[in-house]
């Protein structure tokens, strides 16, 4: 039991990582990754809908009908990302404008849904806690690389602050452009796929 | 137990929806206070932005309270004014209770349809000099864009401006609020009351010469247009106000210097 608890809460991060392996939640990962701060803020978010989500459906799950099963579980992702950004718009109100629609798109992003499908409704409260939390964490662990890219290349800063200092550009040196915008992130995140095939072999298609 | 039975999935939903529903309003209305907090002082450093008193960051990091009391100190007065540029009301600038019109949707609909307007003025003491912040409201790419427009009282040019958008391309259009060089194109610049457009952002660079317009951002062209339509349709609902150079007929007496006309008024008359 502790060993499969354990392969819960790994292997969303590396070997099942939602992003890079299943391929879900591209959509937002393309979107918010700009800046490490909304990506982690982002990260959070995720984090906290796939984990709430999955306990709260995984408590439900002999007592939901089968026939409204989908609906069910839209209504409780819906609660807990309009209870994200209530809170965020609440107490973090700059980065809730700066993430703007995507708080709201976490509803649709189908690692939340994929999880409480795949898991959640198969399994006791607490494993389908932590498989949320995992997967929302495997999923931020894409984002934060991603954004440390972009952020570094299209504006020379980690967090806002400044990294490459201003004497590199005074010498000539540029922001690049096409890291700002969202195909350059399709083109990190399939480096990162890419990579990890490499590294785990049983990945590659003969 | 049957989960399968009709009345026991319309019981089923029926209570999970009411129960969401319960939880999504308590939790709304117990972060609404704090949230309208946040929305007023966001558009209080708008304003303060544009005007030039603090950079955007410098804002986010004082924090509300801050905020208003910077707010506070430095307004002279605020007032609504209507379609015909007459003063309507006071608004209230005590810091307990600032008061601010910021409802642009409803107002940017009553100027295109020529209905009731309740246009909000402000006037800020900057280093001894009157500075005007008024609204501008309109469309861009993907949603809404907004922002304020802060002129000196005596000659009408740009002293600054800050915009802000709901979802404007990251990189692109979003540089209307995040890129401070196509801010500062307005500083020095002013709007031709008696031209058409008022003000525009022209796409491909403006004219060195001429005053009235501004650079628009590369590869935002949608934002750009949207942007130059918004500053244009509201400048010319507040043209009543600012061509007369401010005399709304129940002014405060404070303003003497704003009987003479702004340069390019004059030159047109003439």
């Amino acid at each position: 039991m502790n060993a499969n608890l354990k392969e819960t809460i790994l292997n969303p991060i590396f070997k099942g990582n939602p992003i890079t392996v299943l391929v879900l939640g591209i959509c937002s990962s393309l979107a918010v990754t700009v800046e490490m701060k909304g990506a982690l803020v982002m990260a959070l978010s995720v984090t906290i809908v796939t984990g709430l989500s999955s306990f709260v459906l995984s408590l439900l799950r002999n007592t939901i009908p089968n026939r409204v099963r989908i609906i069910v579980q839209l209504v409780v992702v819906a609660l807990m990302v309009i209870l994200v950004d209530q809170v965020l718009k609440a107490y973090a109100y700059g980065i809730d404008k700066q993430l703007s629609v995507y708080i709201g798109l976490i509803i649709t992003n189908c690692i939340v849904m994929g999880r409480i499908e795949a898991f959640a409704l198969g399994n006791k409260p607490i494993p389908s806690l932590l498989d949320g939390l995992a997967n929302g964490v495997g999923y931020g662990l894409i984002l934060i690389v991603v954004s440390f890219f972009r952020e570094l290349f299209g504006s020379g800063t980690l967090f806002g602050l400044r990294i490459i200092p201003e004497s590199f550009y005074a010498a000539g040196y540029m922001n690049n452009g096409l890291v700002i915008l969202p195909p350059m992130a399709l083109i990190l995140i399939g480096c990162i796929i890419w990579i990890q095939r490499g590294i785990q072999k049983d990945l590659q298609e003969k | 137990m049957n989960t399968n039975g009709n009345a026991y999935t319309v019981i089923y939903s029926t209570i999970i929806v009411v129960l969401v529903a319960a939880i999504l309003a308590y939790a709304s209305m117990a972060l609404k206070p704090k949230q309208d907090a946040n929305a007023k002082a966001e558009t209080i450093s708008q304003m303060l932005t544009a005007a030039q008193f603090y950079s955007k960051e410098e804002c986010s990091s004082m924090g509300n309270d801050k905020v208003l009391e910077a707010y506070s100190k430095n307004i002279k007065s605020a007032f609504a004014i209507n379609a015909q540029g007459q003063k309507i009301r006071d608004l209230s600038t005590d810091v307990n209770k600032i008061e601010l019109i910021d409802n642009l949707k409803a107002q940017d609909n009553n100027i295109r349809g020529k209905k009731d307007v309740e246009l909000p003025v402000y006037i800020f003491t900057k280093d001894g000099k009157d500075v005007t912040v008024v609204p501008c409201y309109g469309a861009g790419l993907w949603g809404p864009i907004w922002g304020y427009l802060a002129f000196s009282q005596d000659d009408k040019t740009f002293v600054g401006a800050y915009f802000d958008h709901a979802s404007e391309t990251p990189g692109l259009g979003a540089k209307i609020k995040d890129d401070p060089s196509f801010r500062a194109e307005f500083v020095g610049k002013a709007a031709d009351y008696n031209a058409s457009p008022i003000f525009s952002i022209v796409k491909g660079g403006a004219p060195k010469d001429q005053q009235n317009a501004i650079d628009a951002i590369t590869g935002a062209t949608m934002t750009s247009k949207g942007l130059s339509a918004a500053i244009d349709t509201w400048l010319a609902a507040y043209k009543p106000y600012l061509s007369n150079n401010g005399s709304a007929p129940a002014m405060t007496s404070a303003q003497p210097a704003d009987t003479t006309a702004a340069p390019a008024d004059t030159a047109d008359i003439k």
